[in-house]
């Protein structure tokens, strides 16, 4: 009986002794490197459209649905746009004249401002196409955790594909980014985080 | 003097029944993509359903509508999506190779007319047994597959619109 209590009792401070190294381990863990504001996603761009130039600081008051792509995607593209487009759909009038959609093309040598905004008109009327200079489109890529990158297609009569990321950045009337969505997403769901943000 | 009257006869007759070393395939719920008006790519989904017992390859497919049409197999890596062409897709025995959004498509690439919402455009599939499959399909707009059979706000653009196009495509089945 006493060796078993014994047996115990060492079996307890062993466990306390761990869960306080547990502990102390997590309490002293590293600090994350670089600033915390690397860390968000989201923020600022300026790209062209049609109409001239674009800045998310216009689009404040608005909640904004942003999706990366290229015209000439046959398949992913249509899609995702046709979720954001039929997802402005489900909200009233009202509504939808205040929400905006922005479609960033990341392929400039074949997508002009003009050919997108006859490409988004087709969509939404509240769709707005941009593009910009590799350089800017690298950039605000980058804030906002998508990635693109132009395959040659020696084997295609495309020439060349673009392979990308595809989700719907949905950013709230403040202009922060508020939630990273899958182009999987339902109209109905997109409407009602729409709603959320109105 | 042998007749030789019947030799074209039996020469057909033979052929059709040689053995079954070609494949049959049928087409199904065949569709086009709209697009935008000065787009010059679309695609083109369906399921393609072979029914023999052998394996048959999709080796070609061409329409009048556009310049070329290339098979493109769609993989995800990563949360990257990537497109590439295949030359050519074996469709094994007895299954059904689907092609829809998201998963391998026929791309049109150089379009020679509009695609329009309600349009029709003919396509011509080869496959590696010699068979051609010749069809109509019906052009639809990627918003229409958003909103199901009987939802009341479908794509405005569209004027008439046609939601039950179960389209099956019989086709004319070319044996070479």
């Amino acid at each position: 009986m006493n060796s078993n209590l014994r047996t115990l009792r060492i079996l307890l401070l062993m466990s306390a002794l761990l869960l306080a190294g547990l502990a102390t381990a997590i309490l002293l863990r590293p600090a994350p490197s670089g600033p915390v504001q690397s860390m968000r996603l989201g923020g600022d761009f300026r790209l062209m459209s049609a109409n001239g130039p674009v800045t998310l600081e216009e689009l404040r008051g608005h909640p904004t649905v942003l999706y990366f792509g290229y015209a000439s995607c046959p398949d992913v593209c249509p899609t995702s746009l046709a979720v954001m487009a039929q997802g402005f759909r489900r909200l009233s009038e009202d509504q939808q004249d205040q929400v905006r959609g922005i479609f960033i093309s990341v392929d400039p040598q074949r997508d002009t401002p003009e050919s997108l905004a006859a490409y988004t008109a087709f969509f939404h009327p509240r769709l707005l196409g941009l593009t910009g200079t590799a350089e800017e489109l690298d950039q605000v890529t980058k804030r906002y955790g998508a990635y693109y990158r132009i395959m040659p297609q020696p084997d295609s009569a495309l020439g060349y594909t673009v392979d990308h990321t595809s989700r719907l950045y949905l950013i709230d009337a403040a202009g922060q980014l508020s939630e990273v969505l899958s182009d999987a997403i339902t109209p109905d769901e997109l409407a009602s985080k729409l709603k959320d943000l109105l | 003097m042998p007749n030789y009257r019947f030799f074209p006869g039996c020469l057909l007759a033979a052929s059709l029944v040689s053995p079954a070393a070609w494949a049959d395939v049928r087409i199904s719920d065949a569709y086009a993509r709209a697009v935008p008006p000065g787009q010059a790519i679309s695609a083109a989904f369906m399921t393609l359903h072979n029914a023999a017992d052998q394996a048959v390859k999709l080796v070609k497919a061409q329409t009048p509508s556009a310049e070329s049409v290339e098979l493109h197999q769609n993989s995800q890596q990563d949360g990257v999506m990537q497109m590439r062409r295949a030359d050519r897709i074996e469709i094994p025995a007895t299954s059904d190779y689907v092609l829809a959004p998201g998963a391998d498509h026929l791309m049109l690439i150089g379009l020679k007319q509009p695609l329009n919402s309600g349009d029709r455009i003919e396509l011509e599939l080869t496959f590696s047994d010699g068979q051609q499959v010749h069809f109509e399909l019906p052009v639809r707009s990627p918003m229409q597959a958003q909103d199901g059979p009987h939802h009341p706000d479908t794509d405005p653009a569209a004027g008439h619109h046609h939601n039950t196009d179960a389209d099956s495509a019989a086709g004319h089945h070319h044996q070479h």
